[in-house]
């Protein structure tokens, strides 16, 4: 309800006077209006592809390509079922996944076994290999990806989707280690000491006293490693060239024929391609945020 | 660099064995549990940036035998007929492409930002969908904007210029020489803008709330209060984001390779697109490829020893 006249004079009694609260109003009117009008930009702007993209999928060719609308007259599934059915799709997504899990496990066990190291252990060079640990974190892979050709030669790991798991742990494993670092030097040494005194082996301290503890930080870790693995393009680009062996990021490709882009199948792909990462990371999105703040990540 | 990651537990001093005086308490242990990342660290990482040196100092054609050509290819690179111009057209895209993204992302990012660290109901929504194109694959996200660029009536662009504006002519984005580094500028700035924001709302965060207040109290503006609380505040994460991004945007092939391959004219051939085409596409020459990354290894040494010093300060920890 908002008050008239009289109710915003019987107010007056208590409020500050005229000139202050005359430029608060005004002030806080302006507020509204920027955030309001700011934040219907940023949603338009970030928005509309996907809009576009969901439309494509679900048009027919003829609304797409002759009888072009911005609103779609018929709403059809024929692009999705050409997915499923008349391409190898399933078999990329089952590759992608399994070249995500397994880099994701593999490089969580490596890097909290190294992060305990860097962290808890005393030993020459440990500095140094802190310092390593995130500077091939950040050097980029793409800086070197014509030498990594060359060397996932030399190690057979080209045209098989398995190969690729070595190469993802090049960025994965000292990504995972550096986060695991930033949480694990959060833990106070006290409690390991304790434990420690009691007898308790150094495994045994990482297992039942370092994992429990931060078990909400690395499964934001795994979350990092698996998108980075599920999105990963230029070296599946590159290495595997047999279509029951490609990724999903690759095998979109195929529906590219030549120059001719066959625009409803490739964003259905799209759109079913993006659900893992976009559905993970919405769910986990506020735990994102706070790993963002103590590590930063890759983007 | 002497850094300390952790702290050492107190111990009854003894007299301690050579070994474990000369290598650490636990070296046994320690190197036990660093040894797969010791592995991945040489093989993966040491061994081929080492060997992308020797190769750009070798005639090598993919599954042909190298032959030693000293610096023949970085002079083919840097003055050649062959490269020379293209080469020299990369640095100059490169750098107006980098620097162009890493400006425009910091002040999305840093408007979203502020934007998002207001109070106001359905926040929370409202920074699920700015994040989005970020979790987004990169393929999918240039896939996206190729098609909504494309030069026929049936691109989202186009169509929306010919329906709502009533135009007679088609745009082309990718093709266009004189649109299409802006256009592949456009999408890199999309999808990378919600990190910074990410990034500046985990920054701002960490601000105290006293801060404002004193700033406040002491009759500081919205302007002043930017200035002089909010600014100095997120220095280090501005830091750190900003050279992040930026080694990481310089590296990208994703987008320039889906959307326009480099092209038209090389109007968009930035250098590992084009260490691609020299090595990978057309002419396989490896170490002409290897060459080009090699010449632009200083340039991200430098960045990557000032950012690993930066993610090490003291204040930059959360």
């Amino acid at each position: 309800m908002t008050p008239g006249p009289r109710g915003a004079r019987r107010l007056d009694r208590y409020a500050p006077p005229a000139p202050a609260r005359a430029s608060r109003r005004w002030r806080n009117s302006l507020r509204t209006t920027v955030l309001a009008g700011g934040l219907a930009i940023f949603t338009v702007w970030t928005l509309f592809p996907f809009v576009w993209v969901l439309e494509t999928s679900l048009k027919s060719n003829r609304d797409i390509f002759q009888e072009v609308t911005l609103v779609p007259r018929h709403v059809t599934l024929q692009h999705y079922t050409a997915l499923f059915h008349q391409s190898e799709f399933l078999t990329y997504f089952k590759n992608s996944a399994i070249v995500a899990v397994s880099t994701t496990v593999i490089a969580m066990l490596v890097g909290v076994l190294a992060a305990y190291a860097i962290t808890r252990l005393s030993f020459r060079g440990r500095a140094f290999i802190g310092n390593a640990t995130i500077v091939t974190y950040l050097a980029p892979p793409a800086l070197l990806f014509i030498p990594l050709f060359q060397v996932a030669y030399q190690f057979h790991l080209t045209d098989r989707a398995l190969g690729l798991i070595p190469i993802y742990l090049i960025f994965s494993a000292p990504f995972c280690t550096w986060l695991a670092i930033t949480y694990f030097r959060t833990i106070p040494s006290e409690l390991e000491d304790a434990a420690l005194v009691d007898g308790a082996t150094r495994l045994r301290s990482l297992v039942s006293i370092f994992l429990p503890l931060s078990l909400p930080a690395l499964a934001v870790i795994a979350l990092f490693a698996f998108t980075n693995a599920w999105n990963e393009f230029l070296f599946a680009l590159l290495l595997i060239a047999r279509d029951s062996q490609k990724t999903v990021p690759v095998g979109l490709a195929q529906f590219i024929i030549g120059d001719v882009f066959q625009w409803g199948p490739l964003m259905a792909g799209a759109l079913v391609a993006s659900l893992p990462p976009v559905l993970i990371y919405t769910v986990a999105q506020r735990w994102v945020v706070a790993g963002l703040a103590s590590g930063a990540t890759k983007g | 660099m002497v850094t300390v990651l952790g702290t050492r537990p107190l111990r009854v001093a003894h007299v301690r064995p050579w070994k474990e005086r000369l290598l650490g308490r636990d070296w046994r242990m320690a190197w036990l549990f660093l040894a797969p990342l010791v592995v991945i660290i040489v093989a993966l990482i040491a061994y081929p940036f080492l060997s992308g040196i020797v190769l750009s100092l070798q005639h090598k054609v993919i599954g042909g035998p190298a032959t030693w050509v000293g610096l023949q290819n970085y002079r083919d690179l840097l003055f050649g007929d062959q490269y020379g111009a293209t080469f020299r057209k990369t640095v100059w895209v490169s750098l107006v492409y980098t620097a162009t993204a890493v400006a425009a992302k910091l002040c999305l990012g840093l408007c979203a930002a502020l934007l998002l660290n207001e109070q106001f109901r359905g926040r929370s929504l409202m920074r699920g969908i700015l994040f989005l194109p970020w979790t987004v694959p990169t393929v999918v996200v240039a896939l996206t904007w190729r098609w909504v660029y494309d030069g026929t009536p049936s691109g989202l662009l186009n169509l929306i210029r010919i329906e709502a504006f009533r135009s007679h002519t088609l745009v082309q984005f990718l093709a266009d020489p004189h649109l299409a580094l802006w256009s592949v500028i456009a999408v890199v700035v999309w999808q990378g803008t919600p990190f910074y924001t990410m990034m500046f709302i985990a920054g701002l965060q960490a601000i105290p709330a006293e801060q404002y207040e004193a700033a406040a109290i002491d009759g500081a503006g919205v302007l002043q209060r930017f200035r002089y609380v909010l600014l100095p505040g997120l220095a280090a994460t501005m830091v750190i984001t900003v050279l992040l991004s930026t080694i990481w945007t310089a590296n990208s092939i994703n987008f320039v390779y889906v959307l326009t391959r480099g092209g038209p004219v090389n109007a968009t051939m930035t250098f590992p697109m084009l260490a691609y085409e020299v090595g990978i596409a057309g002419a396989r020459q490896l170490g002409t490829a290897a060459a080009v990354s090699v010449i632009f290894f200083p340039l991200f040494i430098v960045l990557i020893y000032f950012l690993t010093k930066r993610m090490l300060a003291p204040e930059a920890q959360a």
